[in-house]
């Protein structure tokens, strides 16, 4: 059975259930029975929907290969931070466990044995602390800027 | 539309994560990474300082352990939060089972380590008063350790289950001990040490040089067999010298883990060996 899926840009994604389920979201409209018509997900954008229904879609296909999946799944989430983030509001968004799991260790593996100023530049992100202020939380977590 | 963030600087902005993926997001990295992301911005603060976050760091144990102490400070609404109960796990090591132990979290890593007291200990002959003293010292966290008095027959074992510690983890296993100001009989031969499965056999891996260089003040030949390693003495922060025994690693499962150190086979005679206890930790790296 098909399902029919909009984006916010209005593009029609058709997609098999058994793909779309992959979805909590989409899944607790299937079974409520609000599924028969278009789904609009008017917080996924079509780039970031074509993206989200090709792991899903994989994730059916290679269920029973865990070597195979595992190597597209480290293969997928290479991907620019404008792009990875899309991927985990989408996941958050569409209640897709696996795939936001995934996203979030990404960016978690950035943030790993950084120093405030190096996670900054990374994830490009303004500095809203005063002086004062980042002093006194690096004396609240002296241990962790000691090494 | 990516155009228009293009503007920005490179138009990415995690701020545009809800606070619930960011404390996920910090949840997935480190203790000490969390305390780092603190100092990033407020939105990173109020995620990296969530009990959601210090909750995935603590061992999933831990309410369990803490109802093993008798303090009555250690009820869980005594700390603001995770992260305190956290720190102070990590800084305040709590004494458990009948204050037989110590328990206390690896800052680091959030694992699960121990120190095993005397009295948790089996000391052969630890139960006579001509060969093994129990007395009080200010500095042991415990009531008692033990002191020994006069000895040729020196064999010490520490037993723990596997399941208390954490699992897919090298640990390592220390004699915590002083040395009292005669202290002999610990260089020739030295004491050898296994750490491994009770019941699987034992492998002295591990010669242990108790005493500091400055301490012995003859410098014997000392018979160190060629395929052996020898574990030297170090300072702790708490005062007592400390000496590694062995390490293992930890898959998980419940096995009993023994760590035996021995000297029984030359005659020689032993004393002013102060044992606090043996302690169970994660390796470094």
């Amino acid at each position: 059975m098909a399902l029919e899926l909009k984006s916010s840009d209005n593009k029609i994604f058709e997609v098999e259930e058994l793909v779309a389920v992959q979805s909590e979201t989409i899944k607790s409209l299937v079974e409520d029975g609000c599924a028969d018509n278009v789904i609009p997900l008017p917080n996924v954008d079509s780039k970031t929907l074509e993206l989200v229904l090709d792991w899903c879609k994989n994730h059916v296909d290679m269920k029973l290969d865990e070597e195979k999946l595992k190597e597209y799944e480290d293969k997928f989430i290479e991907v620019d931070q404008a792009v990875l983030y899309d991927l985990l509001l989408a996941a958050n968004y569409l209640n897709i466990k696996d795939l936001l799991n995934r996203a979030c260790q990404k960016v978690a593996d950035m943030l790993k044995g950084k120093t405030p100023e190096q996670i900054r530049e990374t994830l490009n992100i303004v500095n809203d602390f005063s002086p004062e202020e980042e002093e006194e939380i690096r004396k609240e977590n002296l241990w962790a800027f000691e090494e | 539309m990516e155009r228009e963030r293009e503007g920005e600087r490179n138009g990415v902005d995690i701020s545009v994560l809800p606070e619930g993926c960011i404390s996920n997001i910090v949840s997935l990295t480190s203790p000490k990474d969390a305390c780092t992301a603190c100092a990033v911005s407020p939105i990173f603060r109020a995620a990296a300082e969530s009990n959601a976050v210090w909750e995935t760091f603590l061992p999933p144990d831990y309410q369990a352990i803490i109802t093993r102490s008798s303090s009555t400070s250690l009820d869980s609404s005594n700390f603001s939060s995770k992260k305190q109960l956290y720190l102070s796990l990590s800084d305040n090591p709590i004494l458990i089972d009948d204050n037989k132990k110590s328990f206390f979290l690896d800052k680091s890593s959030g694992k699960k380590c121990y120190l095993l007291a005397a009295r948790d200990l089996c000391i052969v002959w630890g139960g006579t008063p001509q060969y093994w003293r129990w007395i009080s010292l200010p500095e042991s966290r415990f009531p008692e350790v033990a002191k020994l008095l006069d000895e040729w027959w020196f064999d010490i074992r520490g037993k723990i289950h596997t399941s208390m510690l954490s699992p897919n983890t090298n640990y390592a296993a220390y004699l915590v001990y002083k040395l009292a100001r005669r202290a002999y009989g610990f260089t020739n031969p030295p004491p050898k040490a296994s750490v491994g499965k009770s019941g699987e056999g034992e492998d002295y891996k591990q010669t242990v040089c108790l005493c500091m260089p400055a301490v012995e003040p003859s410098q014997q030949d000392q018979v160190v067999l060629p395929q052996q390693h020898t574990s030297h003495p170090k300072l702790r922060k708490d005062g007592w010298l400390e000496i590694e025994l062995g390490e293992f690693f930890n898959k998980g499962g419940e096995d009993e883990l023994q760590i035996r150190l021995m000297e029984v086979e030359a005659g020689t005679q032993k004393t002013g060996l102060i044992v606090e206890g043996i302690e169970i930790r994660p390796t470094k790296g």
